[in-house]
Order: structure tokens, then sequence, then C-alpha cells
């Protein structure tokens, strides 16, 4: 019987692929992550598998993948890691499935505390007056109970919770200001709010273009990147991106795409103004006052299918593929030319980059 | 969420055998709805699960087939979302046959197994393989198949079933039969709930927002109005609603209800050579998702379903059987997420067996369905049954199979493709049987080979959309293991089954995730007069949980352990105790969502 030699391959075969597939050596941590890149890995949403990877700028560095659970005794980072801010000596890592902030230390990451109460849908972090400011859809599904909570540092609790409009997104801080983009969660917005961190309430709603992905602040001005309405989401519009003087909180410039155009990943760095639209990463003067025609580079060759993360830091532009979503993730670092210097393999969905130095 | 039951005699009989049931059914009295499964799976492998295995195990399809079968589970939690891979396929690859009728979802082309109450009914059966001729879409990797058997002769009998077991889970079942000689009644309700706050072992959390209810009806009736006329109806109402529980890393305050009506009416025909089968069915599927079940927002779904289905039997001669199906299926769906669509799918099938010899036969058929939503493949199958000598048996089959794109696939609001194929498969197996005494043992090998796969996957504007993109294949042997002997006046039997599988895409040597290379089930039950015990485990191997292979989760061994003494009062009272998870094992089956450690149940049945 010929299928009695199949099966005795089979279980022999078997025994082979069992024998072989010993854990890994679990990699012991360096504990040291200044002077170099913090890469967020988002993970896949409900699979808890958050992470976070660092890749430091010394020459020839390889990168360190896991770095929380490696020095946290090997416990969870969390589910769906949003976003990350410094203050201090200390990281914050907003984790939007888990309801919950990490609080570890930015350059050993060990751990100092979490913060899991007041927080529903946590999506993005900055700080002002000594107080961390997050924004929060509460239930996707409801229009209505989205909110900015005010995180008191001294005790890691929710002091504030400061009511917005419908889907805050990005948060950044400027003399005591605090400027909220509302992608609009589940339903597309189209407005900035303003925050007096003296008050914790919203001085000012601005409206910009359809879906403010992301905010830059550079000499005296909010730059806000929208990406439009997608094509899925009824009446499909284009991206614009908008400036806002921060003198008087009004939009003194906007500069159109084309129909059918959603650009993301606004970065402002050495007077030039960074953007991607699909796998292709643009880059104007900001004194140009006009969007490029073509891009810069495109991924196209490293075979990312949309670029999930994206930074530009001392002359290199950092691309994070996000791959299929479930496998390890890539990042790719360019030269300001764009010509591909490294990739390296970090965990699942990697979509932040944080220098820190 | 999940686990449990039985009787004396049953134990001789215990879980599965090999089964190859001739097609004289209406001689003896037992009318099936699904004759397919009888009359043109002798090339297959099915394995038949009768009552005392559906009564010891847990009410939900997925603990029954999980213990029992080569069907490895996904399942996200006790009780939560189960999906299945049969053969190293996936879970819409696998067609779920309700007294013939084919009922997965219409909208994610699935079922989910924990939303079926084994309970309900009196014939579960695994066919492995191929299927799509007889049973449409999905049967690739194989189908399950839920009957309701019914039979005349005069009686009534009642059973009353209670369970109870940790975590407050309890489950009742009424089911009451009445019959004459040319009527018979056969009707169920069984309620199970629980609040399934386990703990996850080795922390300090719970399973939070894991409770769940669930209720089902279900009738069988059968009216004889002549010699040679059958009327009957079958109907199944499942109403349930679960909250999804949250996982080691995330809580939740989801919950998901769902309500499936299942109707059938059948006239069936006996004249002489030919028997007809004219069949009517209505299905509706429903469902409501709240993110957040403290407040009353949710999205939906539902899709109705009308079929209307002609099944002609001719008997050539005494070892030549052809058989014609003519079907007009109707779906109309809708909801929150989807265009709402009206489709049409028209299919005609032909079968034919023929007992070359006492020890030879083959099985032919075809398939071809026509619909304007999608560009639909002609299947086939054709199959041999050798009998090489009293203890071995040869079977041998290939067919061609298919999975149509789903109203997800096809509607969904903004990301939808309507130019979707259905994805198809060419397969063969060779399966071994072998009979001796007591003993029963198949073992087959498989090939299957996948083209055009229905898969959603990202594009460079960061949207996900469906495509048919890439091909596969699986392989591997199953064998399945019975064995029966007399001790004395008491019984034992064994059971096992194994599986090794490999399941690729093509140009890739990673495992697809959520595959396991090995899978084993074992059980032993000794019964001596009215009492039994009885041992069941479950080995699972490494499964990968990324496309990588560089995360997966540990294998796993659980078992379980129960002791059942029948009560000679009414027409008898099994009492019955089971100890699941008896090693206390810490295993998940889904990415950080641990499974329960040791935990308990009880019953008592009460036959009147």
């Amino acid at each position: 019987m010929k299928l009695h030699k199949l099966i005795l391959t089979a279980v022999a075969g078997s025994l082979l692929f069992v024998s072989c597939s010993d854990d890994d050596n679990k990699d012991v941590p360096s504990g040291a992550y200044d002077n170099g890149v913090l890469i967020l890995n988002e993970g896949g949403f409900l699979k808890g598998n958050a992470s976070v990877s660092f890749l430091s700028e010394a020459a020839g560095a390889e990168v360190e993948n896991d770095i929380f659970s490696l020095v946290n005794g090997g416990g969870l980072l969390g589910d769906t890691a949003q976003d990350m801010g410094f203050n201090g000596d200390l990281a914050y890592i907003v984790l939007n499935g888990s309801n919950k902030i990490e609080v570890v230390n930015r350059y050993t990451f060990t751990g100092e505390t979490t913060i899991s109460t007041g927080l529903v849908n946590p999506r993005y972090i900055a700080f002002a007056n000594g107080k961390a400011y997050v924004t929060c859809w509460g239930d996707a599904t409801v229009a209505t109970d989205d909110y900015v909570a005010v995180i008191n540092l001294a005790l890691n609790t929710v002091g504030a919770t400061i009511p917005v409009a419908e889907g805050p997104e990005s948060i950044v801080e400027e003399n005591g200001k605090l400027y909220v983009a509302h992608s609009g969660g589940y339903n597309y917005g189209n407005t900035v709010s303003v925050i007096d961190a003296s008050s914790n309430t919203v001085t000012k709603s601005i409206t910009v273009g359809d879906v403010p992905n992301s905010l830059e602040l550079e000499n005296g001005n909010l730059y806000v990147l929208c990406g439009g309405v997608p094509s899925w989401g009824g009446t499909e519009t284009a991206g614009e991106l908008n400036v806002i003087s921060l003198n008087n909180n009004t939009v003194t410039k906007t500069l159109d795409f084309a129909a059918a155009t959603h650009p993301s990943n606004l970065v402002i760095e050495d007077n030039n103004i960074f953007y991607t639209i699909d796998n292709g990463v643009y880059s104007t003067p900001i004194a140009s006052g006009s969007l490029p025609a073509s891009p810069l580079f495109t991924t196209a060759d490293q075979g990312v299918y949309g670029i999930y993360g994206f930074a530009v830091e001392d002359g290199l532009i950092y691309v994070a593929d996000a791959g299929d979503y479930n496998a390890a993730g890539k990042i790719y670092i360019y030269s300001a030319a764009g010509v591909l210097q490294n990739d390296y393999v970090v965990g699942v969905i990697p979509s932040g980059f944080y220098f820190n130095d | 969420m999940i686990l449990k039951r039985s009787t004396l005699l049953i134990l001789l009989f215990l879980c599965q055998y090999l089964t190859a049931q001739n097609d004289t059914i209406i001689l003896k009295g037992i009318i099936i709805s699904d004759t397919q499964l009888n009359n043109f799976s002798d090339s297959q492998s099915v394995q038949k699960l009768n009552d005392s295995v559906i009564g010891r195990n847990a009410a939900s399809l997925t603990s029954l087939l999980n213990y029992n079968t080569n069907i490895y589970f996904k399942e996200n939690g006790l009780g939560m979302v189960s999906s299945p891979s049969f053969r190293g396929t996936t879970a819409s690859q696998t067609a779920v046959v309700w007294n013939g009728i084919n009922i997965n979802s219409q909208l994610n082309g699935q079922t989910d197994f924990n939303v079926l109450n084994t309970r309900d009914f009196n014939n579960i059966s695994v066919r492995a393989g191929g299927g799509s001729v007889a049973y449409g879409s999905s049967a690739i990797g194989g189908s399950i198949h839920l009957n309701n058997d019914l039979s005349f002769g005069n009686r009534f009998n009642n059973s009353l079933r209670t369970d109870y077991g940790s975590f407050n889970t309890v489950g009742v079942n009424y089911h009451v039969v009445a019959a004459t000689e040319d009527f018979t009644a056969n009707a169920g309700i069984s309620h199970n709930s629980s609040d399934n706050d386990y703990d996850y072992q080795g922390t300090n959390k719970t399973n939070e927002n894991g409770q769940y209810y669930n209720t089902s009806l279900n009738i069988g009736i059968a009216y004889r109005l002549n010699q040679k006329n059958i009327l009957r109806f079958y109907g199944y109402l499942f109403d349930g609603e679960r909250h999804f529980s949250g996982t080691l890393a995330a809580p939740s305050r989801s919950k998901y209800q769902s309500t499936d009506s299942r109707n059938l009416v059948e006239w069936s025909g006996y004249y002489g050579k030919f028997t007809s089968r004219l069949k009517g069915a209505y299905l509706y599927e429903k469902y409501k998702y709240y993110e957040n079940y403290k407040n009353d927002l949710y999205t939906n779904g539902n899709v109705k379903t009308y079929i209307a289905r002609y099944d002609l039997t001719y008997d050539v001669s005494e070892t030549i059987k052809l058989n014609t199906i003519l079907d007009y299926t109707h779906n109309n769906g809708e909801g929150s997420d989807i265009i709402h669509k009206k489709r049409d799918i028209g299919s005609a099938s032909l079968l034919m067996k023929h007992e070359l010899t006492k020890r030879f036969k083959y099985e032919l058929g075809v398939r071809k369905e026509i619909t304007d939503s999608y560009e639909s493949p002609v299947l086939f199958s054709l199959g041999i049954n050798t009998l090489i000598n009293r203890f071995y048996t040869i079977k041998l089959n290939a067919s061609r199979n298919f999975r149509i794109p789903t109203y997800n696939d096809l509607y969904w609001a903004g990301s939808g493709n309507p130019e979707l194929k259905p994805e198809s498969s060419y397969q063969a197996e060779l399966g071994n049987e072998f009979r001796f005494k007591g003993l029963t043992l198949s073992v087959t090998g498989y090939y299957i080979k996948m083209r055009d796969m229905l898969q959603w996957t990202p594009g460079t504007n960061g949207i996900w959309s469906p495509g048919n993109v890439g091909k596969s294949k699986s392989y591997g042997v199953e064998s399945i293991l019975n064995w029966n002997k007399k001790l004395g006046t008491g019984n034992v039997a064994v059971t096992g089954t194994y599986a090794y599988t490999i399941s690729r895409k093509d140009e890739s040597d990673k495992q697809l995730i959520y595959v396991p290379l090995h899978k084993t089930t074992a059980s032993v039950a000794y019964s001596y007069k009215n009492a039994s015990v009885y041992y069941r485990h479950l080995f699972n191997g490494e499964v990968f949980t990324s496309s990588d292979n560089k995360y997966s989760l540990d294998p796993y061994n659980v078992g379980s352990a129960g002791t059942e003494y029948t009560i000679k009062a009414l027409k008898g009272i099994d009492v019955g105790v089971q100890v699941n998870n008896v090693w206390d094992e810490k295993y998940l089956a889904y990415e950080v969502r641990p499974m329960p450690g040791r935990n308990y149940t009880m019953y008592l049945n009460f036959k009147f």
C-alpha cells in the first residue's frame, strides 16, 4: 500500500517539522533607546499585538523589535497602538483598542504606569500646561460623545474632559493652545478645534477641507492636510492643504489637489513640505506656494501598497509598509533624493516614527 | 463559549462510524431529506455522529466536531465566533447542509459553528471532500450535514434535558416525537445561556462581556398521503444574542444578535423506478451588531432566500441509479453596509451511480449554474468504490468544486467588487477503509488545488477590496479509527482521528494561517449495565497567526472526562457529570483569547 508509505512519510516528516520549530532564542533587550528612532507598530485590531521597535542612529545598527515586551517581562503592550507622545523622560503610548495609555521611560522603556480609566477609543496625544490632552472618539458609532481627555500628569488620571465635534484625531500644541483635527471618525469631518489649555474649553472651530488627517506647526502657521472624502464615502471630494494663521486662527491659504486625489502624512522639515499620495512621496518648498505635479519618488520598487507611516528627519525619509496587515511589516529609509538606503523588518502594521534624542 | 451526555446501548456505537448506508430508506421507515448523502457518497468518507455522541458534547457544533472529527476550529474564545478549517481550507470553503439545503450565510459565505444547537438534530454527518455537484457553493474542504431523520410507527416519546455547568452555563432541551403509521411529528426547543465569565488562567483577568443566550425551535413533520406520496415540513428557528468578549489586551462592549429561520416543504413521490422530490425552501438570516450594548446603535444585514428544487431519481436497473436536480435560488439581501441587491441562480445537476459488480461501483456527477451575478464553471465529480476483500475497501474521488462570491464580496458599499468570479478547486482523494471485527479504520490522502481565491486585499489607495487573487493548495492525510469490543457484560469503544495538513499559497513555503499541521482526537468509553465512563482528548498542533509564519499559537492538549448513569424510572433518566479541560491546560485557540481552564457540567435527561 503506497498510502502506508505516505503516512509513514507524513508522520516522520511531521516529527521533523516539530523538531525544527523550536522557539527562537528570546532577545535580550538593550534597554538603551536614546539616539535613534522608535517605531510604533499598531498591530491588528483585536489581535493584541501592538509593539514598539527601535533603530539606533549608530552606523550599522540593527533594529530591535518588541522592546516593550522584552523590557517588561514579556507583558503585552496592548491592542492597536495609535500614537506615542514624549513629555520629559516619559513616553506615552496610546492604545486605541485597549482604551489605555502605557507610560514608559522613553530611554529604557521600563513601564512606569498605565492610565486605563476615562479613555474610550483614545487616538492621539499632545501636552500643554503640565497636562496631557488625548483625543477620544468615545463610541465610534455615536457622533456626539467625542471628547478630549485631560490627564493630570502628576496623578496619571483623567481629570477633565472637553466635549468636541465628532472624530477628533491629530492634536498639536502651540503657546498653550491645542489644535485638534476632526477627521470625523466613522463619518467625515472638516474642522479644526482650538482648545485653550488654561480654561480647557474650545475657543474656536475652524472650517478646513474634508477629512483633515495631519497637522504641522511652522513659523506661526498651522498646516492642515485634508485627505478629502474617499470614493466609498458618498460624494468623493479631493484633498486640500490649508494654512491657518495662528494670530487670528483663520485659513489664510488653501491649495487644492486634483480630483480624486487623497493625500496624507503631512510633514514639514527644513522648509519643505512633504506628504504622500498612495505610494508616492511628494515634496515642495514651503515658499513655492503650489503643489508639485509629480512625486519626488515612489515606493513601487519596494512593493509598498500605500504608505502607512511616514517621517522626514535629518535629511532622511522614513516609510512604513504595513504589507498584508498580518505579517511583520517593514520600514524603508530613503535619502532626501529618494534613493533607498536601508530596510528593516519591524512589528505588525508599523504606523509611526518617533525620534528619540 | 462551550461542552457535554448519553445511554447504555448507544455506547456500543459511541461516536462516529464510517458508514455507507444503503439507500432503501423508505423500507427502513426512516425518511431523510438529504438523499445525496446516502446515495452519492460511496466514494468519499462520511463520518456519522449519532445521538449519543451529540449528547455527550456541549450544545455547540464547534465542540461536537472539534472533539470528534478531523476538522480544526478557530474559536474566538468559548462560544464566540467559530470558523472551521476542513482539510486546510477556510470556513467559507466548508458547506453546512441542513436537511439537504445549503445554509451557509449569503452575507459572508460561512456558518458560525457556535450558532447552531447540536441537540436540535438527530443525525449529524461529516462528509469529507468535494461536494459542490450535489450541495453547491462551499463544499470544497467538505460538508457538515445536519439532519432531522423522521420515521413512522406508533409512539409518543418525550425527553427533557437540563444541563448546568461552570460559569452559570444553563441548557434546557425538550424534545417530543409523536407518530402513527402515517404521520410523524418531531419537535424540539432548546435554550442555552451562559455568563461565560471564566478566569484567564495565570492572569488576574476574566473573560469579560462574553455572556450569551440563544433559543432554537425545531420541527419535523411527515404525512404519508398514501403508499406513494409523502408530504414533509422541516422548520428551524434560531435566535440568539452574544456579547463579543474582550481579549487579554482589549476590553469589549459589543454584542451581536442573530436570527436564522429555515423552512423546507417537500413532496416526495415513489413511483416504481422513479422517486420524485419537489422542494420549496425559505431561508431568512438577519444580524445586528452593536459596538456598545449600552446604546441602541447598530449595523445590520439580512438576506431572504427562496429555493425551488426538483429532484428526480430514476433506478434504471438494480445497479444503475440516476439523479437529476434542478434548482432555482433567489436571494434578496440588504443591510447597513451592503447595496440592496437581488440575485437569481439556476442550476442543474446530474448524478449517476453504477454498481458494476458486487465489489465495484462508480459515481459520476456534473453541475452547471447559470446566473447573471458571476461566471460559473462546470463542476464535476467522479468516484470509485471497490471492495478488495472483506476487510478492505478502496475509495477514489476526483471533483471540481466552487465557492461563489458572497453578498459582502460583491455588494459591500464602496468596496465590493461585482466583477468577481467564484473561486474553484480541482481535487482528488484516495481513501482506504479497513474493517476487522469491531475495528474500522479509514485513511484518506487528498490533494486540493484552489484557484481564483477570493480575498480582500488593500490597494495602493489604502482601500480594501475583494479580488480573485492567487492560487493555493492543500494536501494531507486524514484517518479515523473506531473500535468496539465486548468485555464480559461491558463494552469498550475507542475512537480516534488524526489529520496531517499542509496548506500553502502557490510559490510560498509558508503554511496558511490557522491551519494546524497536526490535529488528533481520541476517546475511550466503557459501559457496564446502566453506567458508563468516558474520556476524550484533543491535541491541536501549533497554528501560525501571520502569513509570514513569524507569529504562532502554541500547541495544546485538552482532555475531558465524564460519567453517566441511567436510572430505570419513567422511560429512563440519565444522570451525567463531566469535567472539561481536566488537565487544566492553559491554551488559546485564537490570538489573545484564552479558553477556560478546568470546568464542570452536569445534566439530567428525563425520558417519558
